[in-house]
This record gives structure tokens, sequence and C-alpha cells, in this order.
């Protein structure tokens, strides 16, 4: 049993529909800087049958992600599917979780596979405490590392 | 509103009837909501049976009579003497009440019990076995425990008329070879005995489902001091972050303070030698011996790796029926339960890695306090704990060839 809490550089997906309205409307007066940002939240589209957990997003990229199975349990092994969308691409993806108050990650090193396209899955996590954890996306690209985070509380 | 929430309404609604009753002889419950809804987790008890699928004798009555039989078999040992219920002694818990366990040596740890393993997600105090199965196996042929190989294992099976027809009944007939797959069968026989060992509902058990469904009046029938020390442990002690669940554990592993000095100059590396052990074991689930055709049970294998943090750290066991597997620890050095809580009041916090996590602070408990938290543990003692097993019969058909 889990549920979300303190916003971490994330749009919820609601939110994100409003936001690329608004930049539709005014895009042909927008500073070129907020084009590019634009420009890589438009391509970001959910695919059909993807229903995002969440979406997080930072000036240049964007991460929608659901875990199987939806609803954490405690002591359960989960997965981490993930579409990235990044100016420049996205050359990897590292997934990863801690609690920060306890001063730990997880027992467990995920694997992240990519099925191209910017799609990533993440198998092999466990929470194995209960409290607030921090879902970690670490995305490669340009010879950078960008960390995009949010908080899942899990009981 | 859901039925669960108006239920939990009408139970703080009901807690706060029954603390304001002074007039009346019923006392008081006393939970927060929130405390209730951590009290809810640790249930429904039992959980259903589930088979193993890396095990493909799981659940098969025939492996459960020859696992049972074995179980009770001194003859595996390599002197003769020892079988699993020497230590794992029914009568006791399946646990010896030694501090440290006894097998052809004396090990460096205590013998856990056997209760609810199936439960378990890793084996042995330093998850050095991903199986049951093949953490009996390791069991069978540790020099310090019984010390016996798989030509040894597989001799005395095929001498003993009773044991070789149950096991061809559940194998089928041997196909020669290699001794190591009759290894394993016994190894896997023994796990379908052992998944059987279980133990029933306690008094908690009893206050957590009146609690759940709303029943005041059961759940005032719960000793007053348990329900303080249930307080204590879902609140103030945080010990419900460790001990989770209906089995009071999350199978992983903590540096809790305790000295992992073994002798002078020799030190357990707890779970990090758990894991390169495991990591270097034929038998564990990335092994050829794994009947999982899906490999889904592997996946804890396959991702656990060894960090610097799991130097010292042992597994959270159960607390289910805690109060009749005394003495205490990974190496048995409390006596009692009442020295393990005061171990978590005073807590060393010097015993603790620097790197470690930051949950663990003195509780500096009131010996009421303690006596409360006492409480509470025994009422998650199963009255009725399944207590001197004999060994099994065998089934008809196998009876008369001996």
């Amino acid at each position: 049993m889990e549920e979300r809490r303190g916003p971490v550089r994330r749009t919820p997906p609601e939110a994100a529909l409003t936001s690329r309205r608004v930049l539709g409307r005014f895009a042909r007066i927008a500073a070129a800087g907020l084009l590019v940002t634009a420009g890589v939240a438009e391509a970001c589209e959910v695919p059909a049958g993807f229903t995002a957990r969440e979406r997080l997003t930072s000036q240049d990229v964007v991460v929608m992600f659901r875990t199987v199975p939806a609803a954490i349990e405690i002591g359960r092994h989960f997965s981490v599917e993930a579409i990235v969308c990044a100016t420049p691409p996205t050359q990897g993806l590292r997934v990863d979780a801690q609690m920060p108050e306890h001063r730990h990650g997880m027992n467990y090193r995920p694997t992240v596979a990519t099925t191209g396209d910017g799609r990533f899955v993440a198998q092999g996590l466990l929470f194995h405490m209960p409290g607030r954890w921090q879902l970690l996306f670490d995305v490669e690209r340009g010879g950078r590392t960008e960390r995009l985070a949010t908080d899942l509380l899990v009981e | 509103m859901s039925g669960h929430a108006r239920r939990l309404a009408a139970l703080v609604v009901g807690a706060a009837w029954l603390a304001g009753a002074a007039a009346s002889a019923q006392p008081g419950l006393g939970l927060e909501a929130a405390e209730i809804r951590r009290i809810l987790r640790h249930g429904p008890w039992p959980p259903p049976a589930a088979r193993d699928p890396s095990n493909r004798v799981s659940g098969d009555p025939t492996a459960i009579a020859l696992g049972q039989r074995l179980f009770f078999e001194r003859r595996l040992s390599a002197n003769g003497a020892i079988a699993c219920a020497t230590c794992h002694a029914p009568e006791r818990a399946w646990v010896d009440g030694r501090p440290r366990g006894v097998g052809l040596a004396t090990l460096d740890r205590n013998t856990p019990t056997v209760l609810d393993a199936a439960l378990h997600r890793w084996f042995a105090w330093d998850g050095r076995s991903d199986s049951l199965w093949s953490q009996g196996v390791k069991a069978i042929v540790d020099p310090r425990e019984m010390g016996a190989g798989a030509p040894h294992v597989a001799a005395v099976v095929g001498a003993d008329p009773t044991l070789r027809c149950l096991y061809e009944r559940v194998y089928g007939p041997r196909a020669g070879g290699s001794d190591e797959p009759v290894l394993v069968n016994v190894g896997k026989a023994l796990a379908a005995f052992l998944e059987t060992v279980r133990s029933g509902r306690t008094p908690f058990d009893e206050f957590r489902d009146a609690l759940a469904r709303g029943d005041l009046s059961a759940a005032a029938r719960y000793p007053l001091g348990a329900r303080r020390g249930l307080k204590t442990f879902v609140g103030q002690g945080s010990c419900g972050v460790c001990h989770v669940g209906p089995h009071f554990t999350n199978g992983e592993f903590h540096d809790v303070g305790m000295p992992f000095v073994v002798a002078p100059g020799r030190v357990d590396g707890g779970r990090h030698e758990g894991i390169k052990r495991l990591r270097a074991d034929r038998f564990n689930l990335l092994g050829p011996y794994n009947d999982d055709p899906t490999a889904a049970s592997a996946t804890k294998t396959r991702h656990v790796e060894p960090q610097h943090v799991n130097f010292g750290q042992f597994k959270t066991p159960s607390l289910r029926n805690v109060a009749l597997t005394a003495p205490y620890m990974h190496d048995g050095r409390l006596a009692t339960v009442r020295d393990v809580v005061r171990h978590y009041s005073r807590l060393d916090m010097e015993r603790i890695h620097t790197h470690g996590e930051q949950l663990l602070r003195p509780l500096r408990l009131s010996e009421a306090e303690i006596d409360d938290l006492v409480a509470f543990l025994e009422t998650l003692t199963d009255p009725h704990v399944p207590v001197g097993l004999p060994p099994a019969a065998a089934p008809e058909a196998c009876t008369d060839r001996g």
C-alpha cells in the first residue's frame, strides 16, 4: 500500500497536458530557450496503452514511468517501465531508490534494459521497509548525467 | 467513505468512548487511528500455503512424507548421530535452546527455528541460501553441521528400503551417474516437509482481527500490558519498520549493534559473507537445479549484490513464537526476550557502523515499558505450535519392503 508524496521536479499528467496547451497557445511568441523545452515536452507523448504513473520533468528531460505491478508492496520485487525524452537524446538510464531518512538504499541493484525509442525497463527493485522512498532516474545524454527523482510513501 | 474507513472511524470513536468510560470496568483501547492501521498490517494470519516454484515436489504428499522421515534420519550425517531434528528439535519450537548450534562442531551462530521457514526470502542468518531446499543441502554437507557428501546421502537413501521406495515414488528410479541430483532431491523433499511446519493463530491475531472487524468487546479482552507494549512496538519503538507484516520480519538484513567478533582475530561478516557464499553456490536459484521454468524465483538472486554496509548485518528474525526460541540474536548471546528489549532500550550507538542506517536510537524504556513490550511479544505465541512431531508413517505401499 503506498501513496506518492513530495513533488521533486515532476509534473502530474493532467498538469502536463495543461502546460502543453498553454505552450501551444503562446508558442509563436515564446523565447528560443522555452521553445527547446516545449519541444522536448511536446515530443514526449505517452504511447497508446502506457498509463504513466507520473511524469518528471527538467529543462530538457522528461521521464514518464509506471511500476509493474502498479501498487508497490513491501518485500515484493517490482519493475519500472520508463519513457525518456531528452535533447540531446538519451544514451542510457539508471534507476535506483533510497530512503533518505534512514540513509540507505535498496539491497538490490536493478538492471535496466532498453527496447529502443527512449523506452526502458528496470527490473529487480524491492523496497524492504515502510516509509519514504525516493525513486531515482539518472539520465545519461551528451556526456552528462541528469538526475530526476520523486518520492513514494510506501506503507 | 469505504467500509474499511467506516470501521476505522468506528474504532476510533469506540476507543475514545471506552477511554472515556472510566466509570465502567472495561479499559479503553487507547489506540490512535494511525496505530490501528499499523497493527492491522501485521495480519491476517496464517497466510495461505503457497508452493515453491523452484521445487517441483513442493506440496507433494509423498515428498512431504519422505522429507519428514529424512528430517529425523541421523544416518544422513557423516557420524550417523546428527539429524536435522537434532538442532531443530520439534519439542523445543524447532530450535535447540543453545546459544550456538552444535553439529559435528560448535557453530558460530544460534540455531533459527524452522517454524514458518517457507515464508522467508533468504535462509540462515546471513542469507547464504536463496531457497529452503538449498539451505537443507548446505546443512547436510557443511563439515561443521552434518558433514556428509552426496555419495553418503545417496548410499543412505539407496540402502534403506522405505527411504528408497519413497524416493522412487517421488522422483522415479535413479538413473545412475552423479550422486549430486540425489542430494538435491533430498533437500527438496526436506523442504516439502518443512513447508508444512507452520505456526497457527496467537492471542495477538485474535486482537488484530477483532480490530479489523470493529469488535471492541473482543479487542478489549487482549491484555492491557500487551496492548501498551504493542503501542510502543508500532509507535515510539519503530520496531515494525523491520519486523514488518504478518510474519513480523522484512526478511532482510540489519546491523543492530551486536558484536560480530567470533573469537580473537576472527569476525563474522554476516550478510556480506552470505552474499559471497550465495554467489559461489552451485545450488542457488541461478543454477541448474531450479525447477522454476519462468526463472521469476531467481529475481532476488540475480539482483542482490554485496555492499560495504552489509558487513555485520544479520537477518531480521520473525517474532512469531519468539518467546519459545531462546536464546536470541545471531550468536545467541541474549538469554531472554527481556534481554533483547533491554538491548534496544540501551542501544550502544558506538557499535553500529558509522555508515549504517539512522533508524536505530536507544529507546530508553522504563522498566514498566519493558514489561509491556515483553508482554506484547509473548502474545505472538501460538499455544498449539506443532511440537514433538514423530517421524512420518510411510505410505502403505512402502511399508512392506523392509
